[in-house]
């Protein structure tokens, strides 16, 4: 079905307005509620046992020292773990069923340091951490494989004996016909290997679960930050043999998740598990140093053998590579990841051939998850470092063959090779804006003026896509048995016995203001302000309305989201003018809302408002036909479902997702010659998605998004010593971008509204890592053609040192071109 | 994050103070910003913490008689960032206590504990040794001095005795000299110097100069030999921090190798005492 | 207990303006002890190497961050939370809604830690420089805001003209 119409108001609209947020005042006021908040009676707490190891043999596990220490209530292993549960559910077993083996704690074997072994329970958190030390394991360790590469070679260390090899899933992407391109084409530029690091958003507040496996009902209540509860509904459920009706999530604040928190379903379910054994209520949060080691890392993606034809006018064909991405020990979300790149196959151009080579490797590293740009950031780093490369090496201009290659703006919708529809946009003027903002010109001249100085100016763009409301049959391109296509979003808009407005939504945000904006969009179709609704905070299972996708991901509450509260707003609408037209005696549309009431058209002084309303229906119902009394619950819920079909299988073939947001960054850095530190001299973006709901918040997430990618691209990374010991497994050592490293961003914004949300919105936020690959074009801009490559999406001054002062020959920087004639 | 089980003390006077330091695994507590963060991550065994933190006898900024100011142990940055004292008498040394870290450390972060931590980010080790600074220290058997070298000792170790306790710094006067303070900064210091350059005359009179980030802060004598005498260029300087790098150890991690880190020790030197040059004439 | 050296200690404590007695192990961090004992929801808890800010707190008028410091630590101090902000009525006050019209929070994590270092800013400072924000919220992490409108939110809450 399609998105519901919006109904004009004559009410000055909420929808565009850069109202401050809902949520704000209890935030404020230090009267959210987190995890840590949060308490059950007679609640133990939990602390895990991790393996210090990155890959070795558990010979045995002791807890008997544990469990005789002060205030132990119990503990629990992955022996007992294994003895009830079934292995958790893998996206993408093989044809002959084999597949990864996982528990819910480590069984026999630890693949990745900081992986859990154990967990007990106290009565307070010094004596469950006390107790913790007191659990004796006794490991052998086992040679440990990190490099993605290296692990798909069939010499390397197996960590799965299920598997036999380390291959979580390999494929190929074949459209268009790569091979003739190159062939055809007037040059052809060879990059030896782009490397795209690890690293992860870090949210301020680590995984928490608080947890109640009630003996009596069964039910287990779970109070935690995971982002996606249901996925891990349906994850945890099969595993544990339990039904999802009996798990109550509840959440309402949530101090960050950025595809982070999708992953710590587990941490509930051994939680449950261990509140079951007890008969206790269990509470645990997760240290810093836990979170580095175990949450989940974004996904580290090597490319290799990288081709890309080219003709003499600029125009790039398209690109013939190698990718590996190194998954980690475990597969949580993934290899989902080795698809979901391709809904961005071409990046923002209009390339026709592309071949990928996909292997997605297990090493021990902590398992790859969902990451603020999921898998399509690193897919568009690696388009933008190929135009960024053929600009250079070619001499063509980083704008010019930009906007020859870019989809224009009357191409859309745009079709891509793989079956993708870009629904809108318009990239050559967010690419002119964002030089102004830049003063690019300006720019230009500070660089040829810097030149001799010790200090080199680097100029460099950024151009990315945040593909928002994906059709998750693109799993199915993974595994064809997979039971998941499609998506969606539910709503429940009602009134209280009052006829006080209530939405209850099945998304759970962690920051991104869902109750201010559900409630600007509810406002505007019901005729109030949206002080006059009450947006149900977070998600609770127990009156939230939900389905399978039911979360805050992924960028698509601006679509999935609004449009389920747009359905289910627009039908409570239409109850709430049936019930007055039936009490004027007059047609339906000759009543409309306004003010909190329903009234006629031609006679506003006739009105009924939405107490009267409430009341003879929830209480007065005699007063009403008796057809209506029945049929009206002014309780209305939608489920918004986008139209997606299920894609070719085999082709790989078929519109992965409905919206496409924008952004294009500038930015103007200063290198250190001797030092090779990199300051950020100026920064702009421009974004493009749509329709805007609430600007102020649209911005928020720009910033947010562009900070993280700045972070990343010069400071933060998870780098792991050869013992597989993670270095930066703390703020200590992993060094978050403080306000001191995020320059003033400058912004605009373009809208180019999607045709295919009804409101012409898209989902934003994910942002598509452009910081990274703009600040890649800056350095690469200011080291020229004399010094290697910028081949890694992370460039501390020491990378960039060693660039300045390499000695080497042209054809030996990772780059080389092959020119059939003249051009 | 949870600590293990210790005992804690405060004493109200320093000889209480020092006489709880001969308890076996006494470990004196000042700003915490650096101990405590050692016993949440369980990287140091201690049984009883001596909390130093009220103690007047530690506090103050003084100018002595002869032009020297003593700092006491348990002045915080922020003191020192406030201090008038100082700012008239070694600038660079307020200044440096006014950005180091951020805020909430600065008000609890002390000079003592600092320098006692001695770890090679720390800000004050070099500057202290740059300065041919006097650390007092106090024990059962009463005061003695140590000099720089005497101090720092090790890799986060000094030449305290488990039962003494350093209760001030003294540091001589910059009688006209002027000091640069110079690092790379990696999401900590990679790379640090101090120099206190005077200049009589247009010529250079005196040349001190100390690397940081190393497991002591190191004094370069053939440095300071080239500079003292010298013009003070920015080609004379550039040549003679050249190798300021050669024979250093420094620590490496996932921020920077030991060899980005050793070449960058006569960058940061160069710019020190270039830093230190500009400011010349200013003082004294 | 007494007053020598020992593992559990006697504190009394202003915290908000409400004397606290308590007895309290001297291994406990004062940031468990205002969540854990006191229910307190302001400082919060981001990591374990005392560098994200989220636990900063008001100490005998200076921030600090509390959970590098022990609760026995606080014995005789003032602390001020960011529950102590709002007026008795629940009204916020300038800061907060300077933060709130500039949209410096998101997920609200850091915002309790944050609003308390601007304020000891703000009062050290009435007039600070954005070089000057910035170094001030040093000490406190944010993942969401890129801090770009947090520093807009100080600006306007010394007075200064922000953009819209």
């Amino acid at each position: 079905m399609t998105a519901p119409t919006r109904t004009p108001v004559e009410a000055p609209t909420f929808v565009g307005q850069s109202m401050p947020r809902k949520e704000d005042e209890r935030l404020l006021k230090a009267q959210g509620s987190f995890v840590d908040d949060e308490g059950m009676h007679r609640m133990g707490y939990a602390h895990y046992v991790r393996s210090p190891y990155g890959h070795a043999k558990i010979l045995s596990v002791d807890t008997s020292k544990a469990e005789a220490m002060p205030g132990v209530i119990t503990t629990l292993v992955g022996d007992e773990v294994k003895a009830m549960t079934e292995p958790l559910f893998q996206f993408a077993p093989r044809e002959d069923g084999s597949q990864v083996i996982e528990y819910l704690l480590a069984v026999d074997r630890v693949r990745y340091q900081g992986e859990a072994v154990a967990v007990v329970l106290a009565e307070t958190r010094d004596q469950a951490r006390d107790a913790a030390e007191a659990v004796e394991v006794d490991y052998e360790p086992l040679p440990v494989l990190l490099d993605g590469v290296e692990a798909a070679d069939s010499s390397a260390p197996v960590l799965h004996d299920s598997l036999g090899d380390n291959i979580a899933w390999k494929s190929m992407f074949d459209w268009g016909e790569v091979d003739l391109a190159l062939s055809n084409a007037d040059h052809v530029v060879k990059i030896d290997k782009l490397h795209f690091h690890r690293y992860s958003s870090t949210p301020l507040e680590c995984s928490g679960v608080l947890v109640n496996w009630d003996p009596g009902t069964d039910m287990i209540r779970v109070v935690s930050n995971n982002q996606f509860p249901m996925f891990g509904a349906l994850v945890l459920g099969p595993s544990m043999g339990v039904g999802v009706d009996q798990f109550d999530f509840v959440s309402q604040d949530i101090g960050g998740g950025f595809g982070i928190k999708i992953n710590n379903y587990t941490h509930i379910g051994v939680l449950a598990l261990l509140s079951r054994k007890a008969r206790r209520p269990v509470k645990w949060t997760e240290y810093r140093t836990e979170h580095h080691q175990s949450a989940g890392h974004g996904n580290e993606r090597t490319f290799t053998d990288i081709e890309v034809p080219v003709m003499a006018d600029g125009t790039i064909l398209g690109f013939k590579m190698k990718a590996f991405d190194n998954a980690g020990a475990y597969l949580h979300y993934e290899p989902l990841g080795a698809v979901i790149w391709s809904q961005v196959v071409p990046g923002p151009y209009k390339f026709k051939h592309v071949q990928v080579d996909y292997t997605e490797t297990l090493t021990n590293k902590c398992p790859a998850v969902p990451n603020r740009g999921y898998s399509r950031m690193q897919h568009i780093w690696l388009v933008e470092r190929i135009v960024d490369l053929v600009a250079q090496e070619l001499n063509f201009d980083p704008v010019e063959i930009r906007k020859k290659n870019y989809v224009q703006p009357e191409d859309y919708p745009y079709t891509t090779p793989n079956g993708c529809v870009y629904d809108s946009g318009n990239l050559p003027a967010a690419l002119e804006r964002v030089l102004e903002l830049i003063d690019y010109e300006a720019a230009l001249q500070k660089k040829k003026e810097a030149e001799g100085t010790g200090k080199r100016i680097g100029i460099g763009i950024g151009t990315t896509l945040d593909s928002g409301t994906n059709n998750f049959g693109q799993s199915r391109i993974l595994n064809p048995e997979l039971p998941f296509s499609g998506n969606g979003e539910a709503c429940t808009a009602m009134l209280d016995l009052y006829g006080e407005i209530m939405l209850k939504l099945g998304t759970n945000p962690q920051g991104q203001g869902h109750e201010t904006t559900a409630a600007q969009v509810a406002a505007d179709i019901l005729g109030v302000s949206p002080e006059d609704i009450r947006v149900w905070a977070g998600f609770d299972k127990s009156h939230s309305t939900y389905i399978g996708f039911s979360g805050t991901y992924a960028s698509q509450f601006a679509v999935t989201g609004i449009n389920a509260v747009i359905g289910a707003t627009e039908k409570l609408k239409n109850e709430i003018i049936t019930v007055a037209a039936a009490v004027f005696g007059v047609d339906a549309d000759q009543v409309e809302l306004a003010g909190g009431s329903a009234r006629l058209k031609d006679n506003p002084e006739a009105e009924i408002p939405f107490i009267g309303i409430a009341n003879m229906v929830f209480a007065n119902n005699a007063e009403l036909p008796h057809h209506l009394a029945e049929s009206i619950s002014l309780t209305c819920r939608h489920v918004y479902v986008p139209k997606f079909e299920v894609p070719d299988t085999d082709k790989k073939y078929g519109n992965l997702t409905l919206t496409y947001a924008t952004q294009t960054h500038a930015a103007v850095i200063e290198v250190d010659e001797e030092t090779g530190k990199v300051e950020i001299l100026d920064y702009a973006v421009v974004d493009d998605c749509g329709k805007r709901i609430n600007p102020m918040i649209v911005e928020g997430q720009v910033h947010g998004a562009t900070a993280h990618g700045i972070g990343a691209a010069l400071k933060e990374t998870f780098e792991y010593d050869e013992d597989g010991q993670l270095l930066t497994s703390n703020f200590l050592f992993y060094h978050a971008a403080t306000s001191t490293d995020v320059p003033a961003i400058k912004t605009d914004a373009i809208e180019s509204p999607s045709p295919f949300t009804g409101t012409g919105a898209k989902g934003m936020g994910e942002g598509g890592g452009a910081p990274l690959h703009t600040i890649c074009a800056a350095i690469q801009n200011a080291l020229g053609k004399d010094a290697p490559i910028v081949d890694d999406s992370h460039n501390p001054p020491e990378r960039v040192w060693r660039k300045l002062n390499w000695q080497g020959s042209p054809d030996e920087r990772g780059v080389t071109v092959l020119s059939t004639s003249e051009a | 994050m949870l600590l293990a089980s210790v005992d804690y003390f405060r004493p109200d006077t320093l000889t209480e103070a020092v006489e709880a330091l001969g308890t076996p695994g006494a470990r004196v507590l000042a700003g915490g910003q650096s101990l405590i963060s050692l016993l949440k991550l369980r990287a140091a065994q201690v049984d009883l913490l001596v909390d130093i933190t009220r103690l007047e006898e530690l506090r103050g900024i003084e100018v002595l008689d002869d032009g020297s100011v003593r700092i006491g142990a348990g002045v915080t940055y922020d003191d020192m960032a406030t201090s008038q004292t100082l700012a008239d008498s070694h600038p660079k040394l307020s200044d440096v206590a006014s950005f180091t870290v951020d805020a909430q450390v600065r008000n609890r972060g002390t000079f003592g504990g600092n320098l006692c931590h001695n770890d090679p980010i720390n800000n004050f080790p070099p500057m202290v040794a740059a300065l041919d600074g006097t650390m007092h220290a106090r024990g059962p058997n009463g005061d003695r001095d140590l000099s720089a070298e005497d101090f720092f000792t090790g890799y986060f170790a000094n030449g305290l005795e488990a039962d003494e306790i350093l209760i001030s710094v003294t540091v001589p006067p910059l009688n006209g000299r002027a000091m640069g303070y110079q690092e790379i900064e990696i999401g900590e210091a990679a790379a640090r110097a101090v120099a206190a350059i005077g200049i009589d005359d247009g010529v250079i009179s005196s040349a001190q100069v100390a690397l940081g980030c190393l497991p002591v802060p190191t004094r370069l004598p053939q440095v300071e030999q080239r500079l003292t005498g010298a013009q003070p260029s920015a080609e004379v300087v550039a040549e003679a921090t050249e190798d300021a790098g050669e024979g250093i150890q420094p620590v490496a991690d996932a921020d920077a190798s030991a060899e980005y880190r050793r070449a960058m020790a006569p960058v940061v030197a160069k710019r020190a005492v270039l830093e230190a040059i500009e400011q010349g004439g200013r003082h004294g | 207990m007494g007053k020598g050296p020992g593992p559990i200690h006697e504190i009394e404590l202003e915290v908000n303006g409400d004397t606290i007695h308590r007895a309290v192990s001297a291994r406990q961090l004062l940031i468990h002890f205002l969540r854990d004992e006191l229910g307190m929801r302001g400082p919060k808890i981001g990591c374990d190497t005392g560098h994200c800010g989220a636990c900063t707190v008001q100490y005998n008028g200076k921030t600090i961050k509390s959970c590098m410091m022990l609760a026995a630590q606080a014995d005789q101090a003032e602390i001020r939370t960011a529950e102590s902000l709002a007026g008795p009525g629940g009204e916020l006050d300038s800061l907060q809604e300077a933060f709130r019209s500039q949209h410096a929070l998101q997920c609200g994590y850091c915002t309790s830690g944050m609003l308390m270092s601007a304020k000891f800013l703000l009062e050290r400072n009435p007039s600070p420089t954005e070089e000057e924000i910035r170094e001030a919220i040093h000490g406190n992490i944010c993942r969401c805001t890129g801090y770009v409108n947090i520093v807009e939110a100080i600006r306007a809450a010394a007075g200064e003209e922000v953009s819209a």
